[in-house]
């Protein structure tokens, strides 16, 4: 439980980083590439080359998923796109046109790879691996089970917020060495609307932090079990009254975040003809892209850790109950609940983008500080106050 | 207000350039070569004092002309030792149109500008400029509109004569 | 991307006249360089191949000059160079999106000086198409608009009616865009059997999507805070700056060249009451800004469909065009038309000399002369407002440069 004492943020540090150690020992995503490579390492091979080897297998996998969601959520947007506008979208290629990233990224990767005369050739070429190196790194992150995780950080969110901000700095640098003033638009654009909604995303999802009593992604989603696997969670107002105004503002500024419409400033195709991506061709651009979905999808399972159960469903809860926990199971039952609730995030997503205008950047602005940074504290405020004096009367609370 | 009205009241206020009216008639039946004129009525005005013209029409309570439509210029034929500058003048309020029409020699196409009285007309006559090699004295912003900056000739007098070609593409 | 040309400023702001457009104050205390930033010619936002080069401090605009001619094809030298029925197909070049509306304004030209009376079907026939143009033509403009704006969907909503007006076209004369329908002295064919009908359940449709539309366009939040009170057009500066159509209803000007100077059948339509001039009244913003256009294009869509509607009811049997030579020999003369084009008016002023060329043909595009505030407007808005001004004068660049 909270309490109210000047050392808490210095203990629960330290407390994130035991944590964070524990989760490594225990922990059988890394550690079980480990072991299974010192089970059939030959003699002459050094033992330091197991774990850089063991590394480089889990930044492969993280790869691979994030590739495999970049292309399964271009699809998804193709498709939502197409019915919301009453039409089929892709259908050609493969079922519903199910192959049709495949078929995307092999154009993408035949086409001319081309840098503007005047362009500073160096930002521009590091721009887009930048962009999805960070992306790949908070991937690292995010745990698809309580005991499948690359990386179980006690300070978990601190590392996602940290590394998906730094894909700003990729923007920018892509923006700048283009030597295009519509790139250069874009990314000042992209500058100030990211630092503008940094602070409510921060500062909203203090309020969960707060209630569950750690930054950990997986004992966050742990502190919503029970009640049948949704009675708990976060949202619900008879946990934390605050919990559904500090998620509306959270979503919002994750709209921001990851330049989505009605916030697609960055890229205005109307005004800007693509923003900071106007001079990218091929596979870089198509980094941009990855990016961008990538982002959407890590935010909405941020989002449903921190406000919608994360692994808790009746499904995971039903799992347990049948399989016992940690049972395979139970681990099937928590994967796809994180991820189906990560997917419905991002079609609310799209859902927004194909109905809502663009809104301009002085409106941008003025909501993100004149609105959203002090409603998103006082959130803040509230929910401290019900953690301190409601909460522990509360039966189901304790 | 019909035409007669209106070129009546033009009159009484002493419209200043005006130089007299045309209307359309039935040819002559004697006359096998008139063939008569059809269409719109028109009232002929001193290009010099066209401005004059189009401000005492704009400001007169009875004919409120606060709209111009349409300022152009017609060569009629290459012999023709002038061109036409037809302007149509609307009124929102009195719900009536006027046509006017000013006589310009070819020689010495200079006429002051209007658009200090309607500045709708800062681009109507920026094409005139540039299609028939009128200039207009007074015009804030006198550079081609359609037409390149570098385009050589009027393309719309009748005796222009087509490029070759422009800037190595050829034309014909 | 910038050009070496230096910056010439628009016409100073004559004395003693309101100023308008471009008011707004912003927060702004930071100063830096400005910078010239090409709007085009290849941009999504100018509706074909304009080019606006922009002064811009930041994101604030400081000045605007628009660049035409990227898309003239010497409309009017054709005019002076083929026969009279010939150069009706190239009436449908200049207003692409109304060329049901185009070919009136041409036929009605040339018609007023022949002096012919034209069958009452036939009207019928020119008023309904043309209406029903009218209704394509703002479909675009509106759903262009939102896509500027950054809604996509009701630009491909928009779409799917536009496709139907096509599709009844398309059975009414062959053609999908460059009717030719109207003639000089009618019309090209009669409708053809079951197409009135048709034309009925278009009307029957259009009115329950109608609705849809104004609510997920026009009334959108987002779109209002977008349009409203942006790139405000004075009561005096429409007129001075002679714009007509939608740019002048949108300033509340009660002016409407269908019922003030009425053509075909018109004097009729008003005289049923069966149709209003919707006019703006500045309900979310200012009068006269961009989203008060928008408003007057889009109730004007239903107004047109009141006109179809009477034009179904009163349309009867008969002859659809005069008995007109293939060689037309026009008595000499001079005449100018202008009719109440979805834009504004479209202005037709042709010469004869009894000959079978004309001398002149000029067409006065309301695009043209609407787009001439542009540079009125801009300086003093934001990046992104220029291109909801842009949007708002709802320019057809084949039309500017003819």
């Amino acid at each position: 439980m909270l309490t109210f004492d000047p050392a808490i943020g210095f203990s629960s540090a330290v407390l994130a980083v035991q944590s964070a150690e524990s989760g490594l020992k225990d922990g059988f995503g890394t550690n079980a590439i480990q072991d299974f490579l010192v089970g059939v390492k030959p003699e002459y091979v050094p033992a330091w080359a197991v774990p850089l080897t063991a590394i480089g297998i889990a930044i492969g996998i993280v790869l691979a998923i994030v590739s495999v969601l970049a292309m399964f959520s271009t699809w998804l947007e193709r498709k939502v796109s197409g019915h919301i506008q009453c039409r089929f979208g892709p259908m050609r290629v493969g079922w519903h046109g199910w192959l049709q990233p495949l078929a995307d990224g092999v154009k993408l990767l035949l086409k001319e790879d081309m840098i503007p005369l005047g362009a500073d050739r160096t930002l521009y070429v590091i721009a887009p691996a930048l962009v999805l190196a960070s992306l790949l790194g908070a991937m690292a992150a995010f745990p698809l089970t309580e005991t499948f995780y690359f990386a179980n950080f006690g300070l978990g969110i601190f590392m996602i917020l940290a590394l998906t901000s730094t894909t700003t700095i990729g923007v920018v640098m892509a923006g700048w060495s283009s030597n295009s003033k519509w790139s250069l638009y874009g990314a000042m654009r992209e500058a100030a609307q990211v630092v503008a909604y940094e602070i409510p995303l921060g500062i909203s999802l203090l309020v969960p932090i707060m209630v569950a009593g750690s930054f950990n992604l997986i004992e966050v989603s742990q502190g919503q079990g029970g009640g049948y696997g949704i009675l708990n969670w976060n949202i619900w107002p008879w946990v934390n009254p605050f919990m559904l105004p500090a998620f509306v503002l959270f979503f919002v500024a994750i709209l921001a975040e990851t330049k989505r419409a009605p916030f697609d400033l960055p890229e205005a195709e109307s005004e800007l003809v693509a923003g900071f991506m106007t001079e990218y061709s091929g596979i870089r651009w198509s980094f941009f892209f990855m990016e961008e979905y990538a982002a959407m999808f890590l935010y909405c399972v941020v989002g449903s850790f921190f406000f919608f159960g994360g692994f808790e469903s009746p499904v995971t809860s039903l799992a347990e109950s049948v399989g016992g926990t940690n049972s395979l199971l139970h681990q099937l039952g928590a994967a796809s609940t994180i991820v189906l609730k990560g997917f419905a995030g991002v079609f609310l997503m799209m859902w927004l983008r194909w109905t809502l205008p663009r809104v301009r950047i002085d409106q941008v602005m003025t909501m993100g500080y004149k609105y959203l940074t002090p409603l998103a504290l006082v959130c803040v405020l509230g929910a401290g106050l019900w953690e301190a004096f409601i909460a522990p009367h509360l039966w189901w609370r304790s | 207000m019909n035409f007669q009205g209106i070129y009546d009241r033009i009159r009484s206020i002493q419209a200043p350039g005006v130089t007299g009216m045309d209307e359309p008639r039935e040819p002559n039946p004697q006359d096998k070569k008139d063939k008569g004129r059809s269409g719109d009525p028109y009232v002929l005005v001193d290009p010099q004092r066209l401005p004059e013209f189009l401000e005492c029409l704009r400001d007169d309570p009875s004919l409120k002309f606060e709209l111009m439509a349409d300022l152009t210029a017609t060569d009629p034929s290459k012999e023709d030792g002038y061109l036409w500058i037809n302007v149509q003048l609307l009124s929102l309020v009195r719900k009536h149109r006027l046509a006017v029409k000013c006589l310009l020699p070819k020689e010495n196409a200079v006429m002051p500008s209007s658009v200090s009285v309607h500045r709708g007309a800062q681009w109507a006559e920026r094409e005139c400029s540039e299609m028939y090699g009128i200039t207009f004295e007074g015009h804030p912003d006198p550079r081609n509109i359609l037409l390149p900056e570098d385009w050589i000739g009027h393309p719309l007098r009748k005796d222009y004569e087509f490029p070759e070609e422009y800037h190595g593409i050829s034309c014909k | 991307m910038s050009t070496t040309k230096t910056y010439e400023p628009s016409i100073s702001r004559t004395e003693g006249r309101p100023l308008a457009g471009g008011e707004r104050e912003y927060m702004i205390d930071v100063r830096t360089q400005d910078m010239e930033v090409n709007m085009g010619p290849q941009h999504p936002a100018t509706h074909g191949v304009m080019r606006v080069l922009v002064r811009a401090d930041g994101e604030l605009i400081t000045g605007a000059q628009p660049h035409l001619g990227y898309l003239h094809r010497c409309a009017e030298k054709i005019g002076e160079s083929v026969e009279w029925l010939q150069y009706l197909p190239y009436t449908d070049r200049y207003d692409y999106l109304a060329a049901m509306n185009n070919n009136l304004g041409y036929s009605m030209a040339v018609e007023k000086l022949m002096g012919i009376e034209i069958p009452r079907r036939a009207m019928m026939l020119r008023t309904l198409c043309a209406e029903l143009n009218r209704i394509g033509s703002h479909l675009i403009a509106i759903g262009t608009y939102g896509l500027d704006i950054g809604a996509f969907t009701p630009f491909l909503y928009m779409f799917r009616e536009r496709e139907w007006m096509m599709a009844l076209f398309e059975k009414i004369c062959g053609a999908r865009l460059t009717y030719s329908y109207i003639r000089i002295g009618g019309v090209f064919n009669d409708a053809p059997p079951g197409w009135l009908s048709e034309v009925e359940a278009f009307c029957d449709t259009f009115e329950v999507k109608w609705r849809e539309y104004y609510d997920l366009l026009i009334q959108n939040h987002i779109f209002v805070k977008r349009t409203a009170d942006i790139g405000v057009i004075t009561r005096e500066m429409a007129l001075d700056f002679g714009l007509t159509g939608p740019m002048l209803r949108g300033s509340a000007i009660d002016w409407d060249l269908r019922r003030d100077t009425p053509y075909e059948l018109y004097d009729e339509i008003c005289k049923d009451k069966a149709f209003e001039i919707p006019l703006a009244s500045g309900e979310k913003g200012t009068l006269g800004d961009c989203w008060d256009r928008a408003w007057v294009r889009a109730m004007e869509m239903m107004e047109s469909i009141k006109i179809v509607r009477w034009c179904l009811d009163k349309i009867e049997p008969g002859p659809v065009i005069g008995d007109i030579p293939k060689t037309l020999r026009i008595p000499p003369g001079e005449a100018y038309v202008g009719i109440e084009n979805p834009r504004g008016e479209l202005g037709h002023y042709v010469v004869s000399d009894g000959g079978k060329i004309a001398v002149r043909c000029r067409v006065r595009g309301p695009s043209f002369v609407n787009l001439a505030v542009l540079e009125e407007l801009m300086p003093g808005a934001l990046l992104a407002d220029t291109i909801a001004i842009i949007g708002s004068t709802d320019i057809v660049v084949g039309e500017t440069d003819r």
